[in-house]
């Protein structure tokens, strides 16, 4: 991930209500392994207004999403995750630039 | 081979536990205790008998799961983190689609070396897979978990509360798996209670009493059967006319002539 302030990353991880959502769900339940339609209803969203939001999550490596015969399932990313929040607590401890 | 529950009177009940490779249908309505049951199954697994276990789940989130747990003092968090169980929070097509080679199931499977597996619930299969092929599923399903060698209970819903009628699905689910437990609330004096019996095993014999159990904090505990009942499964049971009570009723009513 190329370099970035701390208000940039946020922005990119929960910079809408459905993104801090989704964050929320996959880090209360790390198992889950789901189509973006499963995943809508877990939320109580639709899955229109998911699949964008679910793209820039993995975009950013948060989530993954595998082919699963004729499914794109998707899942926590945790090797990654943790990555990302080890580097929200770097800019953190470091004023939010790094 | 056998594969203890680790519920010791369920076990006694199976003849030992559950056959090795065997799908076994676990029915009752809500509340009756079949995810407590089965988790009970994995957990017992993973720490007794030192056998893994994956279980998935359609509806319950596994933060609910870890919660639920927790009150039997289950730390399945832990068993996680320890690779000795794992739990999938998933949808019905991706599971159909776990028959697909090189899948994340499968994986999972391989990864933790899981012998035991639960699927909660199948019912939920019927409001996502057309009925005509519902069947071919799941026969296909049960073919992927037995190739795997993996001991499996599917959790199933009846709709039943009371009563003497007993609907799994309408496509023959019962005659696909090997062994069926059933869950039943009974009214007994105007109390609910809970009844556990073993309605088959394929190839093997098993105790035919209708038992009552209890969910307890430290899981389900499975009592002394309903003895001095008769027409337990309907619902509505009454008191059994035994030789006893015969004699009591024949004493009384030779007293009341006098």
């Amino acid at each position: 991930m190329k370099e970035t302030s701390l208000h940039e990353l946020m922005e990119k991880l929960m910079g809408t209500e459905i993104k801090a959502e989704l964050l929320r769900l996959f880090h209360m339940n790390p198992g889950i392994l789901d189509t973006v339609e499963g995943i809508a209803r877990r939320i109580g969203r639709m899955p229109k207004d998911v699949e964008t939001e679910i793209s820039t999550l993995v975009e950013l490596g948060v989530l993954r999403t595998e082919r699963f015969g004729k499914l794109d399932v998707v899942s926590l990313n945790t090797s990654k995750d943790k990555e990302i929040q080890n580097r929200i607590a770097t800019l953190i401890e470091g004023g939010g630039k790094r | 081979m056998r594969v203890p529950t680790g519920i010791s009177e369920l076990d006694a009940m199976l003849h030992g536990g559950l056959m090795r490779g065997d799908v076994t249908l676990l029915v009752g309505c809500a509340g009756t205790g079949k995810t407590t049951l089965a988790l009970q199954y994995l957990v017992n697994g993973a720490t007794k008998f030192h056998e893994n276990g994956l279980y998935i789940t359609f509806e319950h989130m596994p933060a609910q799961i870890y919660r639920d747990a927790a009150s039997f003092g289950w730390d399945i968090r832990k068993l996680e983190a320890e690779g000795k169980l794992r739990v999938v929070c998933t949808s019905p097509p991706v599971l159909v689609q776990f028959v697909e080679s090189r899948n994340p199931i499968d994986a999972i499977i391989s990864e933790i070396n899981a012998k035991r597996i639960v699927v909660d619930s199948i019912s939920h299969l019927e409001s996502f897979i057309p009925a005509s092929e519902l069947r071919g599923e799941l026969y296909r399903l049960i073919s992927h978990l037995k190739m795997k060698e993996l001991t499996s209970i599917f959790t199933a819903e009846s709709h039943e509360v009371l009563g003497n009628q007993l609907v799994v699905t309408g496509v023959g689910l019962s005659f696909l798996v090997d062994c069926i437990i059933l869950l039943r609330i009974v009214e007994i004096q105007s109390n609910l209670k809970k009844a556990l019996t073993v309605l088959k095993i394929r190839g093997s014999d098993h105790d035919k009493q209708l038992r009552e159990f209890e969910i307890t904090p430290q899981g389900i505990k499975i009592a002394a059967a309903f003895a001095q009942y008769e027409g337990v499964l309907t619902g509505a049971p009454r008191r059994s006319f035994t030789e006893e009570a015969g004699r009591a009723w024949a004493e009384a009513f030779v007293r009341k002539r006098r």
